[in-house]
């Protein structure tokens, strides 16, 4: 990604990387004008047997799941005193952010009529659905995410005043991100649990919030380290921490990722115990369920470990990634490919180009809003002006 | 009677008053029996001939369109449609005749579940459902989320996803209107074999068990949507196993709601248990912070300290040492000076 | 008096909301008050 050439800002807005992120974001702006204008059927391949696509697959489930570095980033260095992390948080909290943001514009563009979002908590509420509760914790969530991501914005703006204020809220903020976060993240999964006939028993389980949110915060990490391979490089002019200790803090999280993608793997064994589901494994949804058990979690795991452990970069990056796909694998098989699972075959559901579109096109306007932010704010750096930490 | 009268109505009362379970008195662990009294429908598929004159009545009562494959077209039953959002009910064929067994149909419409999933999961509470049985939508509320559709067991709702401006759940109401007046609802009335019945739930059910009573090589011996996950106002009577019908047989009689809320009671735990513990863990943090600070802090000033007594002891040794110097230069001076004095002396 | 589950639960589910969000809210006064008194190095 050739980000550095155009974070200066003067030197040409027609790199290839804006070119491309132009073309794609074009096509997502016209194919979201036609959705508005004559309905989802003409660019999705939604059905009223597969009511759910791609938008609540990825942007919706697996979105939430990769913004989740910014609570856990957060919570190990305000709250559990890990603060040799803290060159981390800014850049984890943008992304949690930023990925928050686009969830909800996902959900706007999945939505029936996304002009009545509000709707559950001005006009009637549904206490008893699992999506209000997540719904009610996507909100705060992003507004504290929100007010978290405004110090940086104030150092750049010069506020000291209000740059005071938010940082004494940090803590508040971070414990009520963890709470809520915990919340969210575990009842995006919950939902699934009104469907048992449909979803295919082995990713169905009473322990399916627990899974998600273990799986989020494996996913959090990874994206600490894959955001921080990519802009280390692109802002590394910014960059004041030596490679050293960004090495280090990149096998911090590698140890991390190992603890939790073991504590993931346990879990999920378990669930297979409790419902004694092993004769399952044998068939052919069984295999599907391997591939996504050993290769996007029990490989990365020892990936992670080894990396920590020989302290090898590539290795905890290779594992990063083979971890976010997995999550978003696992999101995929649960809300479009192992759901359903029982449909015949010419009834089941395979994302439209135009879905594709849309979603790589908010992925797309992701990294450049980022990359708007920390090329002028002090997200990679610390500003002179303030100290390191509130 | 062995009781006072007091004692009878008392008792009576308190009978009463744990069935009745008033708002503050239900529990989780209570028993939910429904609205007394409430109508349900009964669908005989050994009647049903598969003329599909339910879809055209449907239809015109709700003011949707006919039904686009006519009455008489047998290619219809080549595939298992489902209900759309211009058709609130079908007929499928299940079974093919074979010369000696007629062959099999069933009509799908919502089954109007005592506990509906619809419900449970509405975000912004768009369903109800009704004394009468019916559940209701409201598309006054509705955002669209589609997560009613995404649960309903039965496939029985759609969508109008080619409308951009006020997309509705479609589905069947049971006629709720008709109901209202004293009607039967439009399929009730218009089905020529008799396969359908309107009444109340509970008679409607011994109506079934009767029929198997009274026929029993026809009929497989279960009232579906009696208590599958909870029970469905539309009960079943089969002589083919209902799984070939499309239904799930031998299915919890918990309802799915109850499963899929099981989970909520966490939500608030987190909410009362998150605060304390986590403001727990900071404190834990800042006082290991203090401490380890406090321990930087004598170690430096012991550190000082011990300088400073090593620095006080080596300025005093070269105190020592320049005053010895010193005795020692005048000792010199003094001997040097003596013995010049002795030599001048001697000249 | 619920009829059924639903009803019982739109009910509860709805108190429990409120309920924690007041509790929530009210656990910030009551953690000021008990360390508001603690001497800062």
């Amino acid at each position: 990604m050739s980000g550095a050439a155009s974070d200066s800002g003067h030197n040409g807005i027609f790199t290839p990387f804006n070119l491309i992120a132009g073309v794609i974001l074009l096509g997502g702006a016209i194919i979201l004008s036609i959705r508005f204008t004559t309905g989802l059927a003409a660019t999705t391949n939604l059905s009223n047997t597969n009511p759910w696509g791609l938008w609540i697959g990825f942007d919706v489930m697996a979105g939430v799941a990769l913004a989740a570095g910014g609570f856990v980033i957060s919570s190990a260095v305000f709250l559990f005193g890990m603060k040799e992390y803290q060159p981390v948080v800014r850049p984890a909290l943008l992304t949690g952010f930023l990925g928050y943001s686009l969830v909800v514009i996902g959900l706007l563009a999945d939505l029936g009529r996304p002009w009545r979002l509000p709707y559950p908590f001005i006009k009637q509420a549904g206490p008893t659905s699992p999506l209000f509760e997540v719904s009610l914790c996507v909100a705060l969530y992003l507004t504290v995410l929100f007010i978290e991501t405004t110090p940086a914005i104030f150092e750049w703006l010069g506020l000291k005043w209000w740059r005071r204020l938010v940082g004494q809220l940090t803590v508040v903020l971070t414990i009520f991100g963890l709470m809520l976060s915990t919340m969210h993240q575990s009842t995006l999964g919950a939902m699934f649990m009104v469907t048992p006939t449909k979803l295919h028993p082995l990713w169905y389980s009473s322990q399916i919030p627990v899974q998600f949110f273990i799986s989020a915060i494996a996913a959090g990490i990874s994206m600490i380290i894959i955001e921080g391979w990519v802009s280390h490089r692109a802002f590394h002019h910014q960059v004041q921490i030596t490679d050293d200790e960004f090495r280090d803090i990149n096998y911090g999280l590698a140890k991390g990722g190992a603890v939790v993608l073991a504590t993931y793997l346990a879990v999920k064994l378990v669930a297979l115990s409790i419902e004694n589901e092993w004769r399952l494994l044998g068939t052919g949804w069984g295999a599907w369920y391997l591939v996504e058990l050993i290769g996007c979690v029990v490989v990365p795991c020892i990936l992670f470990a080894v990396a920590h452990r020989e302290r090898r970069l590539g290795l905890a990056r290779v594992a990063a990634a083979l971890t976010v796909i997995g999550v978003v694998l696992n999101r995929f098989n649960v809300s479009f490919i192992a759901f359903n699972y029982q449909v015949p075959h010419e009834m089941r559901y395979t994302p439209a180009w135009t879905e594709v579109w849309v979603t790589v096109s908010l992925i797309t306007l992701g990294v450049v809003v980022f990359r708007w932010f920390a090329s002028r704010m002090p997200i990679m750096y610390d500003h002179p002006d303030y100290p390191a930490l509130h | 009677m062995s009781m006072s009268r007091r004692g009878f109505l008392g008792s009576l009362a308190a009978g009463a008053g744990a069935l009745s379970a008033g708002a503050a008195d239900a529990t989780t662990t209570e028993h939910f029996e429904g609205y007394p009294g409430r109508y349900g429908l009964l669908h005989d598929t050994t009647l049903c001939v598969g003329c599909r004159s339910c879809e055209v009545a449907c239809a015109e009562v709700n003011a949707l369109p006919k039904p686009p494959q006519p009455i008489g077209d047998l290619d219809v039953f080549d595939e298992v449609r489902r209900t759309s959002a211009t058709a609130f009910t079908v007929v499928n064929q299940y079974r093919d005749g074979d010369g000696v067994e007629p062959p099999v149909y069933r009509k799908l419409q919502c089954m109007h579940c005592n506990e509906p999933c619809c419900a449970t999961v509405c975000l912004v509470h768009a369903f109800t459902k009704t004394p009468e049985g019916p559940i209701l939508y409201d598309p006054e509320v509705c955002i669209g989320c589609r997560y009613c559709i995404m649960a309903c067991p039965y496939y029985a709702l759609a969508y109008e996803y080619d409308n951009p401006i006020d997309p509705r759940v479609m589905r069947c109401t049971m006629c709720y209107p008709r109901i209202k007046e004293g009607l039967n609802p439009g399929c009730a009335d218009a089905c020529p074999a008799g396969a359908i019945t309107f009444g109340r739930r509970e008679d409607l059910i011994e109506v079934a068990r009767d029929r198997i009573r009274k026929f029993p090589d026809r009929y497989i011996n279960h009232v579906f949507g009696e208590y599958e996950f909870g029970g469905t106002s539309w009960l079943m009577l089969a002589g083919i196993p209902f799984r070939e019908l499309d239904l799930h047989e031998g299915v919890t009689h918990e309802s799915l709601p109850a499963i899929g809320t099981s989970y909520l009671s966490v939500v608030p735990l987190i909410v009362t248990i998150y605060p304390g513990l986590l403001a727990g863990f900071y404190a834990f943090t800042k006082r290991k912070d203090k401490l380890a600070k406090a321990e930087l802090e004598a170690a430096l000033a012991e550190a000082r300290a011990r300088g400073e007594e090593e620095m006080k002891a080596k300025l005093s040794q070269a105190a020592e040492r320049a005053t010895k110097d010193k005795e020692r230069a005048v000792q010199t001076a003094v001997t040097k000076a003596l013995a010049e004095k002795a030599e001048g002396g001697q000249s | 008096m619920y009829h059924t589950l639903f009803d019982f639960l739109t009910h509860t589910e709805g108190t429990t909301y409120i309920l924690i969000g007041v509790l929530l809210i009210s656990f910030i006064p009551f953690w000021r008050f008990l360390t508001e008194r603690e001497s800062e190095d």
